[in-house]
């Protein structure tokens, strides 16, 4: 298969990077993903996979500790290139332990917005500073200034915050007050949306629909095929 | 393939010629796609030979899949538990979310099985936008039209009607669900217009969007959605090896396994909606593609052995512009964005070689010739052409910092700069338009069955229009959880089991087909993991 082909050739070309990837000690080709890495080294791929490169699903998460670093950081494994040196595994994908439950469908009076947050994420007012979850974010996203905002009452500044999430889900394991982040931001994001988003040409057309004013015609000349062809 | 022109020389032969001056196809349209279409070459299709779709033209890598024997013998599932809902849904991507979430709220208790995470799909990797028809100048006809002339006419209309006529409804949906979209320049949130752009062959701006990752805030949404949905339970690392028959030929569930236990775990429904999505990662003719790990075809191989009916399953698109270099990206996605706001392609000689903006089958096979014929651009083991996207900067400044945020990232990803260098891209296997016939319900034609998403066949034709694809997952999502739960109770399965392999395994022998060959595959073969003969362990 050409895929894995080329895979083999460039290991078998480039130069090479050692590294130890979940206990495993590995030869990887210079310019390779860890997740690249990983499967170009024969051990199985079943699980922390999913878009492959494009980094917009969250699911290969990885603790990384550069080789010369004391600490290891937070990063996916289809972002990050390997280096020599590098130790590398998997964070296992965990669901958030207690969902914080609402029905979005039911919040439907934006006066108590701050009173919503409040109640079903109680433990975001407790945020202690540590900045925990800023450093776990792969993205970058300033997670904690999102918490202080969100707990404050500002749902649109705290949901802009929340743009490029990828929903990988570090914050939550990183807080040590269990105000699960991710979750919180999606909340106000989901919220905003559903309560204020109101566009008048959508609404008009859904009218037009409703009074039998957009009939669907089979036979129009642009539903056929031209004669000639 | 064969050798191309070395990419140091190749940017000098761009540098000396640079801006290209257009260049119109040397070829006819019609001879280019039967030399160069990756669909169009000798040995592509064969006909299957067992089934419901029995003499149906069908991708060889595919019709081999779909013609091999079960995962399962009725010894596997002789003890596995069993677990019981009304409905149990078959994929955690787009469609599947929203038909579990329209299945549960109906009242069902719904199963949601996945085999990677929720929300690992192409859905959430969708960047340019959904299609509805909302503007005033647009309406439902021009959006049934337009989609119809894009698949070639080859689409059934009654799925194309129900289609269009739900994407209104869809956007409201999917806003009460809490996605955000654009809004036009200087609309306000209440009682402004939805930003509009104009996907690839309609004839009216059409698409809707949230930035240039759609997908992405809507899998967000839907993903918390399902999570909060009482009546819900989710199992993630629950590939589905063999769906489940009861005396009467009718679905009823399907056989799981669970990866982080090794085991077999039955589910049994009332009614089962797959939602499985596509076929990239067969890496189909060889190609890379954009698609995400898990789209190997599963659900079409259940479906078919289970008897459903299939179309145009020779039918693949190939995006023009996948990255060929750097070999850790191959594959990924460059927006149509960069073409339609004026990138042109360049070969290894310096010179453009098509119109940028006819279809992706054309521009797809355009830039294959010129790979073929030795005009490619050969870099370490890659090769492609250049997507010059210096000079669509240096023609309007400016513009790669400003509406090509992804495109610019994804070149500092690639390690340069797109406004000093060129991409170097080749044609990527990205959407399978064809699958499993349904109506505009969502039943497959088998008792108990039905699919929702790109594991259907029938919406696209030939050939989808861009934004069609993520309408059609909520649309016809809904469709199939609101069918499902509405049948769920009506019959429920009894006497469940294997029975329909006796006569899938008399077929196969009648044909001479070997029983050695398994599927579905689950993983890709550089997964390193054969669903055959290594499931039992756990990991």
């Amino acid at each position: 298969m050409y895929f894995e082909e080329a895979l083999l050739s460039e290991i078998e070309s480039g130069p090479k990077i050692q590294l130890v990837f979940d206990g495993h000690s590995i030869i990887a080709e210079a310019g390779a993903s860890l997740l690249q890495a990983w499967a170009a080294a024969g051990l199985p791929l079943i699980e922390n996979v999913g878009c492959m490169g494009q980094g917009v699903c969250g699911a290969c998460r990885v603790l990384v500790r550069r080789k010369g670093e004391r600490l290891a950081g937070t990063a996916l494994a289809c972002e990050m290139q390997v280096e020599d040196g590098m130790q590398a595994s998997f964070v296992d994908h965990f669901p958030a332990r207690r969902p914080h439950a609402y029905d979005l469908h039911a919040l439907t009076d934006s006066w108590t917005a701050l009173d919503q947050i409040d109640a079903v994420f109680p433990e975001a007012k407790n945020c202690r500073h540590c900045s925990g979850c800023d450093r776990a974010c792969p993205k970058g996203i300033e997670v904690q200034n999102m918490v202080n905002l969100a707990a404050a009452g500002q749902a649109f500044a705290a949901a802009a915050l929340f743009d490029h999430c990828v929903m990988c889900n570090l914050c939550v394991a990183a807080c040590p007050e269990h105000i699960d982040p991710a979750h919180l931001g999606q909340f106000v994001r989901r919220m905003n949306a559903a309560i204020t988003l109101r566009p008048a040409d959508l609404i008009t057309r859904l009218r037009e629909i409703d009074q039998g004013r957009q009939p669907i015609d089979f036979e129009a000349p642009g539903a056929n095929p031209p004669f000639e062809s | 393939m064969s050798g191309g022109i070395p990419h140091a020389e190749a940017l000098a032969a761009w540098r000396a010629r640079t801006p290209a001056q257009p260049q119109a196809l040397a070829l006819p349209v019609p001879e280019l796609l039967k030399r160069f279409h990756p669909d169009r070459q000798p040995g592509s299709m064969v006909p299957l030979r067992v089934g419901a779709s029995a003499g149906l033209p069908c991708r060889a890598e595919l019709a081999t899949l779909l013609q091999s024997d079960s995962l399962v013998e009725d010894v596997d599932i002789a003890a596995a538990p069993m677990l019981d809902a009304d409905v149990l849904v078959i994929g955690g991507g787009g469609a599947g979310c929203v038909a579990a979430l329209t299945a549960a709220r109906a009242g069902a208790r719904v199963i949601l099985a996945t085999k990677l995470r929720l929300g690992d799909s192409n859905t959430v990797m969708a960047e340019g936008g959904i299609q509805a028809a909302v503007g005033a100048e647009d309406s439902l006809q021009r959006h049934f039209e337009d989609t119809l002339r894009a698949g070639h006419f080859t689409a059934n209309k009654e799925l194309v009607a129900a289609l269009v006529s739900d994407g209104p409804a869809v956007i409201r949906w999917l806003i009460q669900e809490g996605m955000s979209f654009d809004l036009a320049e200087g609309s306000e949130r209440i009682g402004g217009n939805l930003l509009r752009k104009k996907p690839g062959g309609a004839t009216a701006a059409r698409l809707l969007s949230y930035r240039d990752f759609t997908g992405l805030e809507m899998m967000r949404a839907l993903r918390e959605a399902v999570l909060l949905q009482p009546g819900i339970t989710l199992l993630d690392r629950h590939p589905s090896l063999e769906l489940l028959t009861d005396d009467r030929g009718r679905c009823a569930g399907a056989a799981l396994h669970d990866l982080s236990l090794g085991r077999t775990v039955l589910a049994r429904a009332g009614a089962t909606v797959l939602a499985t999505g596509g076929a990239g990662r067969l890496h189909i003719a060889g190609f890379p593609t954009s698609n995400h790990y898990g789209a190997t075809a599963d659900g079409l191989v259940l479906a078919y052995r289970l008897g459903a009916a299939l179309r145009e399953v020779d039918s693949f698109q190939y995006h023009p512009t996948g990255i060929a270099w750097p070999p850790h990206m191959e594959g990924q996605l460059v927006s149509e964005a960069a073409r339609a706001s004026g990138a042109a392609l360049v070969n290894g000689l310096g010179e453009r070689f098509v119109d940028e903006l006819e279809t992706r089958d054309v521009v797809a096979s355009a830039i294959l010739r010129e790979m073929a014929e030795g005009r490619g651009v050969a870099r370490g083991n890659s090769l492609g052409v250049f997507l010059d996207t210096p000079g669509l900067e240096r023609e309007k400044p400016g513009i790669l910092g400003k509406s090509l945020v992804t495109l610019t990232h994804l070149a500092h990803r690639a390690g340069f700069d797109a406004a000093a260098e060129p991409f170097l891209i080749c044609p990527t296997l990205h959407y399978q338009n064809g699958g499993v016939a349904i109506d505009p319900d969502g039943w497959s034609g088998v008792p108990g069955l039905l699919c929702a998403g790109e594991v259907t066949g029938g919406l696209h034709g030939r050939n989808r229009m861009m934004g069609n694809a993520l309408l059609e997952l909520v649309a016809f999502g809904r469709r199939a959880g609101r069918s499902a739960a509405a049948n769920a109770r009506a019959e429920r399965p009894r006497n469940i089991g294997l029975t329909h392999l006796a006569d899938w395994r008399r077929a196969l022998i009648a044909q001479g087909l070997p029983l050695t060959s398994k599927a579905p595959v689950i993983f890709p073969p550089y997964g390193n993991f054969d669903m055959a003969t290594q499931r039992g362990r756990a990991a």
